[in-house]
């Protein structure tokens, strides 16, 4: 089948995983996990910042912006919007032939533990919304059926929150007060009695009142009513809360203590499995994890208490993946150490570092590093794509892939696997397909497995040179319209030395400002270049290095605010690129750029001016910029 | 329109013989909520709204008063912005307008009720508007982003909210603000590209012609535009039309006419060919006008029109320009959309009733007629002028006794009044003869029609109509008469209602209402007292402790040293920030002099001062109340209070009032900047930790987390 073939029938191909299917779902994906050689994965967001915003265009990525800039934006973006789609797709490769499993996961935020987890509120783009809509997305079955989730550590914030029963591990005791241990002989000689009788009427007759009894019981708690086999033989409920009346057996010996009491004497279990061997203690619990009531259960048998034990675990398990949700993939993507194939990563690995891992942290070293533990290979398509020259102007997934079909011949086949009924005919999730695409493409192109056999290991030696560096899509500030197919892009690298931002000129327009500029100050007849940040701001790059310095060493002393100035353009301030870094760095993104520059300036005159040769960092005019994850 | 069937609400055979293919596909889990099952409800989407806003003119207009509701995304953008007892006014105006700001309105109920003498009942029509902030024109939509809460989302979810149909088919909005500026912005766009067509050809600089593909390009057009209007001249002295020839151009020219001239439609061609084709026609050809033309979908055509001489070009000219206006004028007209019957219910100037509405108030105006006002006052005012007479149900329930007396103490929530007060309308099942129960009618003109759902609760077009119902049955426990003669019942000069026209109360907790044509806010004797009266400047707000700290432990501490009678109150905002109320104003100085000069100091015997506990982990903040004030008003929406407080850039850790030690340290932001030696002072320790620690989970869930994928790894080492 040939790449075009392929694309036919991606229509349908993609499994779409809910909340109801997505159990099964899960068993199936750890299989395809293992199996794959390369795992692609995509999302789709509520928003992001690389789409134009009018109110605040420079809060987009851009060219100027310095890699820890880009990341700080990025960030900006991850914690404001969420994922509703997440597709993933393992797949093999050999040669020119994939076979791939794709995978496409319905998410909501839903906060399932009552604990504003895992997000409180998040922002919605009105234009990605649409383009969703436009697509066909259901956003019903999105909302009522999408998979949960929460990160790892919200996990281990709300760790033992969950109300369902654990097999508490036993601990010995050393040194009991008077009052415990009259306490714990108390309930011992309880339990023991029930323990009697339940022996002896367990000869008699294991009648269906015990067993409803038990199911009353276990079913109010555990919240599973048929699922659960309820093979043990007896239970009791030592408990602070007060049951119905009628479930006489379990409650008479319980003695009405507050629920606070409880947790110093859990630790005493050990009383109750010193008296059988057949009693199996479980401690249920409270919403802020304290324990609430704690069951003991009579086995009749050994295996019957394996199996009860297994049950439970069990239990616990489903809990887990209820509590964990969708995290449950990205842990076993995670532990499966398979090379992770994605395009434009910096966006779609901060959104899934900040909701599916951890809080992202504030600078971009430490970003990689802890994305590095969960994630060891990130290969960004767009990167490797980079090593076809022509591919650089590819702004998006289908113009690389459709530039790639024009100019090479290299026929891809995709086998995907038969659709079953739980393939819809929606096409959601597709993107997936097409890195996946793109990858296989380019993996023929530069020859990257000249045998057409991935090695097994970790570590591919072939895209080691190209993992964990990313590219993230940025705009061109002068890019208007897509109507306007930008035909000028080239390379222009500049020093964030020779970048300096300006504001306060009023409503002058492009060819005014730059007019205006040439008369106000000598630095300005010679070369420069003028861009708008927003309404308020325009960046301008100088050709000569000094230019910057002389313009900053006057804003220095105040000479630059002298009478010339104000003259052509009153109220025109300037300030170097650290300011900017600072803006970005303090999260001032609410105001328009001069706002901030302004608020960042007027506070510590002294701090920003100063031309910081130290970390001068190259920028791009008007280019993309590389994050090298392996230099931190 | 026809008539063509009244139904009764309380008559349920009726009423299904009029929705009968409507399945029931509402559940309800409370008891308390009310089954609107047999309401029909308009559902209006951008497919039927020009038709349902002219019906809905006549019907506003016919009205005695009109009830509306909205649904949002959401309500509290954190956790922290909840409204509190501890709120000052001013607060929860912040608060207000924090939320009507961030999110968005999804539905928008409007039901009018005519009192129809004739039938002695009411006739209501409820309409439920789906409306989407979408963005139809290429300028500054209604909101290019907004934000949703997960629980609210979760909620309507709940109450089968059809968000496919609200994001498929909602219908738009521009402010008026956004009105004119989309206008002004779109006739320039649209004049700009038409005067650079028409002008003259001294007056462009050449662009210089550098590339040889872009020479060789426009030598080509240049010959194709010449072939092209020797054509068209010769073909027009036969008087037949021109036969385009076949060739491989043939998609990118395509002969068409345009306003009775022959033209060219090109397409296909990149932006930069298309500037050189503007600069071949504006050297080479006098009598072909390059012109741009929007089309139905905002997109660009472009044309090359033949013109017979200069006056015909100047014709030309107006033609188009005046084609362009009258899209412009058309396309805002059109992306106006819902602001239409919000501006149709401030024009007819009725009675506007709703249920607990200062939120939703808040919203319209918000979204509708401009920004909110900085103050509670100014947009109190402001909406006295769009909305002369309102009247809130809620208010109304809690104030009059002869209603209390009705309520019998239940909950003053809409269902639940609509349940006691409109037993005959909510529940069909029982025949009520008595006098005391108005009878509403819901009529739908369109019968059979599939706009007409079946109402429920919490969706906004019934939920408008239970206010209505309540309103007028609460009405008529109030004394005022609805009878046969009258033909229209004047309730806006209404003696037995004025008093409680135009009055919100803006929160449960405020025992405060606000008179909306005075703008004046003044306790209500009709809102018990149930706490102290607070004291605003005995309060003072600590953020960033510990937060291991119950309530108790706080007023411990502080007890322990300003005296067992200092703390009157101890209210969280959230598990690391709360507000103190101290019994007197002093002490809200003298304790934050001793938090700051704890901190300045590191001696030995400091260590052992019980607020040093408090200060614990370096973060503890401390301030006034108008501090509090100032983080509200930050636009921000952090999940912590404390991670709030950081956004607005506060440097110091104490705001110690304007006494003579005002170290109150003005340079904000400046906890990232370590080198400035100036700020540098005792807390400088503190600093370096907070600035690691902060909004960060604590170190060990982090380790946790970490472990978790190590021994994940570890497993899967094992594994293979």
């Amino acid at each position: 089948m040939a790449a075009s073939g392929a694309k036919q029938r991606l229509t349908g191909a993609v499994k779409q995983v809910t909340k109801s299917n997505f159990a099964a779902a899960l068993q199936q994906f750890k299989a395809h996990i293992d199996t794959a050689d390369f795992v692609a994965v995509s999302c789709r967001k509520t928003g992001d910042c690389s789409t134009s915003s009018l109110r605040h265009p420079w809060r987009r990525i851009l060219p100027i912006d310095t890699p820890e800039i880009a990341y700080l934006k990025a960030k900006l973006a991850a914690e404001s919007y969420d994922i509703l789609q997440f597709a993933i797709c393992p797949f093999r490769l050999h040669g020119s032939k994939v076979l791939a499993f794709p995978y496409n996961f319905h998410l909501f935020p839903r906060d399932e533990l009552n604990l504003c987890m895992p997000s409180y509120s998040f922002s919605c783009q009105t234009s990605f919304l649409t383009s969703m809509a436009q697509e066909g997305f259901d956003f019903n079955a999105c909302i009522k059926n999408g998979i949960s989730y929460i990160s790892r550590v919200q996990e281990s914030m709300v760790k033992g929150r969950n109300p369902y029963p654990k097999i508490q591990p036993v601990h010995s005791c050393s040194s009991l007060s008077v009052v415990d241990s009259v306490f714990t002989s108390r309930i011992k000689s309880r339990v023991e009695h029930w323990w009697k009788a339940c022996k002896d009427s367990n000869s008699k007759d294991d009648g269906a009142l015990v067993k409803s009894l038990r199911k009353l019981i276990l079913g109010a708690i555990l919240f599973i009513e048929d699922r659960f086999r309820f093979r043990f033989i007896s239970l009791l409920l030592i408990s602070s809360t007060v049951l119905p009346k009628d479930n006489m057996e379990s409650v008479q010996s319980t003695p009405n203590y507050p629920a606070e009491l409880w947790a110093p004497y859990l630790k005493k279990f050990k009383t109750i499995s010193h008296i059988s061997d057949d009693l199996v203690p479980l401690v249920v619990p409270d919403k802020s994890g304290d324990p609430m009531a704690i069951y003991v259960v009579l086995t009749s048998s050994e295996e019957d208490k394996k199996l009860f034990m297994s049950e439970i675990q069990n239990i616990e398990d489903e809990q887990n993946l209820k509590v964990r949700g969708f995290r449950e993939v990205i842990d076993v993507i995670s532990s499966s150490n398979k090379p992770i194939i994605g395009y434009n990563c910096l966006h779609d690995f901060t959104f899934i570092h900040s909701k599916l891992i951890a809080p992202l942290p504030s600078t971009l070293g430490e970003f990689m590093c802890s994305l590095r533990l969960a994630f060891t290979n990130i290969v960004d398509v767009n990167h490797l794509s980079k090593e076809i020259s022509a591919l650089r102007k590819a702004k998006n997934l289908i113009a690389a892939l459709s530039y790639l079909k024009r100019q090479f011949f290299v026929p891809i086949d995709i086998e995907l696997p038969a659709e079953d009924e739980d393939y819809n005919n929606k096409a959601h999730g597709h993107n997936v397909l097409r890195i996946t695409h793109l990858f296989a493409t380019l993996c023929a192109l530069l020859k990257l497995f000249p045998d057409g056999q991935i090695p097994l290991g970790q570590n591919i030696k072939a895209i080691e040179d190209y993992s964990n560096i990313f590219y993230p899509i940025c705009v061109n500030l002068q890019e208007s319209d897509d109507e306007e197919l930008d035909y000028t892009m080239d390379v222009k690298k500049v020093s964030t030395d020779n970048l300096m931002f300006l504001w306060g000129f009023g409503h002058l327009t492009f060819k005014e400002l730059k007019h205006s500029l040439q008369q106000v100050h000598d630095v300005f007849m010679n070369d420069f270049e003028l861009q708008f940040m927003d309404k308020t701001c325009a960046a301008v790059v100088f050709s000569r290095s000094e230019s910057a310095d002389i313009l900053l060493e006057e804003i220095r002393s105040g000479k630059f605010y002298s009478d010339s100035l104000l003259k052509k353009i009153p109220g025109l301030k300037a300030a170097g690129y650290e300011a900017y870094t600072k803006v970005c760095k303090l999260g001032l993104w609410e105001a328009d750029l001069a706002d901030s520059l302004e608020n960042v300036t007027s506070k510590s005159n002294d701090v920003l001016l100063e031309p910081s040769a130290k970390d001068a960092y190259e920028v791009y005019w008007r280019n993309e910029l590389a994050i090298d994850m392996n230099d931190y | 329109m026809t008539n063509l069937t009244l139904v009764w609400a309380r008559s349920q055979a009726l009423t299904l013989r009029l929705l009968p293919s409507l399945p029931r596909f509402r559940h309800f889990s409370a008891a308390a909520d009310s089954d609107g099952g047999g309401v029909a409800v308009k559902k209006v989407t951008r497919s039927n709204f020009e038709a349902a806003l002219e019906d809905l003119r006549t019907r506003v207009r016919e009205s005695d008063f009109v009830a509306v509701d909205i649904e949002m995304t959401g309500v509290t953008s954190a956790p922290w912005r909840d409204s509190f007892e501890f709120d000052r006014s001013d607060v929860r105006y912040l608060k207000l307008k924090d939320s009507a700001e961030k999110f968005a309105v999804v539905q928008f109920g409007v039901c009018p009720f005519r009192w129809e003498a004739s039938q002695s009942s009411f006739v209501a029509h409820p309409h439920n508007f789906y409306v989407f902030p979408r963005k139809e024109l290429p300028v500054h939509g209604p909101s290019s982003e907004f934000l949703c809460q997960t629980t609210s989302i979760d909620f309507l979810a709940k109450y089968q909210f059809d968000f496919n149909a609200c994001i498929h088919e909602g219908i738009s909005y521009l402010s008026r603000e956004q009105e004119a500026e989309a206008f002004k912005f779109l006739s320039s766009e649209y004049l700009d590209g038409l005067a650079n067509s028409f002008c003259n050809l001294e007056e462009h600089v050449d662009i210089p012609l550098v590339r040889t593909s872009d020479l060789l390009f426009s030598e080509r057009m240049k010959i194709r535009f010449q072939e092209w209007r020797t054509a068209i001249l010769r073909s027009s002295s036969k008087c037949c039309t021109y036969e385009g020839g076949a060739d491989d151009n043939d998609t990118q020219f395509q002969t068409v006419f345009f306003k009775m001239r022959p033209a060219i439609k090109l397409n296909g061609f990149s932006s930069n060919q298309l500037k050189l084709i503007q600069l071949v026609l504006r050297k080479h050809f006098k009598d072909l006008v390059y012109i741009r033309v929007a089309d139905e979908n905002f997109s660009w055509q472009r044309r090359v029109v033949y013109v017979d001489s200069e006056e015909d070009k100047a014709l030309l000219k107006k033609e188009v320009q005046e084609d362009l206006i009258r899209n412009a004028d058309e396309k805002v007209r059109s992306a106006v959309g819902f602001r239409h019957v919000v501006d149709l219910l401030a024009s007819e100037g009725k009675l506007i009733v709703g249920h607990n509405c200062l939120l939703d108030l808040a919203h319209i105006y918000c979204k509708f007629f401009g920004p909110l006002p900085s103050s509670m006052d100014k947009f109190v005012s402001a909406l006295h002028e769009k909305f002369p007479h309102i009247i809130d149900t809620k208010h109304l329930l809690n104030s009059s006794q002869a209603i209390q007396y009705l309520m019998k103490n239940n909950s003053k929530s809409l269902s639940s009044a609509f349940y006691r007060l409109c037993h005959n309308v909510s529940s069909v099942s029982q025949n009520f003869t008595s006098n005391t129960y108005l009878r509403f009618e819901v009529q739908a003109d369109e019968s059979g029609s599939s706009c007409f759902k079946s109402g429920a609760s919490h969706e906004a077009g019934y939920d408008a109509f239970m206010t209505g119902c309540v309103f007028a049955q609460a009405c008529s426990h109030m004394g005022i008469k609805f009878d046969m003669h009258t033909a229209s019942c004047d309730l806006i000069r209404n003696e037995k209602i004025k008093k409680y026209i135009n009055i919100l109360y803006p929160s449960w907790n405020s025992r405060t209402v606000i008179h909306l044509d005075t703008g004046i806010e003044n306790p209500d004797s009709s809102y018990r007292h149930k706490y102290p009266v607070i004291i605003f400047s005995n309060i003072v707000l600590i953020w960033g402790f510990p937060s291991k700290f119950k309530p108790k432990d706080l007023k411990e501490l502080i007890c322990k040293v300003f005296g067992r009678d200092s703390v009157i109150s101890v209210f969280y905002i959230d598990r690391t920030s709360a507000l103190i109320q101290f019994s007197k104003k002093e002490l809200v100085n003298d304790f934050l002099v001793s938090k700051d000069s704890l901190e300045r100091n590191n001696d030995p015997v400091s260590v052992l001062h019980p607020l040093t506990k408090l200060l614990e982990g370096g973060n503890t903040c401390a301030a006034d109340y108008d501090t509090y004030r100032d983080i509200c008003a930050t636009s921000a929406s952090k999940i912590l209070f404390a991670e709030q407080a950081d956004s607005l850039g506060i440097s110091w850790k104490t705001k110690v009032g304007t006494g003579s030690q005002d170290i109150q340290d003005a340079s904000c932001n400046e906890k990232t900047t370590a080198d400035n030696s100036l700020i540098k002072h005792a807390s400088g320790m503190n600093k370096v930790l907070k600035s690691q620690s902060k909004h960060q989970p604590s170190c060990g869930d982090i380790l946790d987390s970490l472990y978790v994928s190590k021994s994940l790894l570890g497993k899967a080492m094992r594994s293979t």
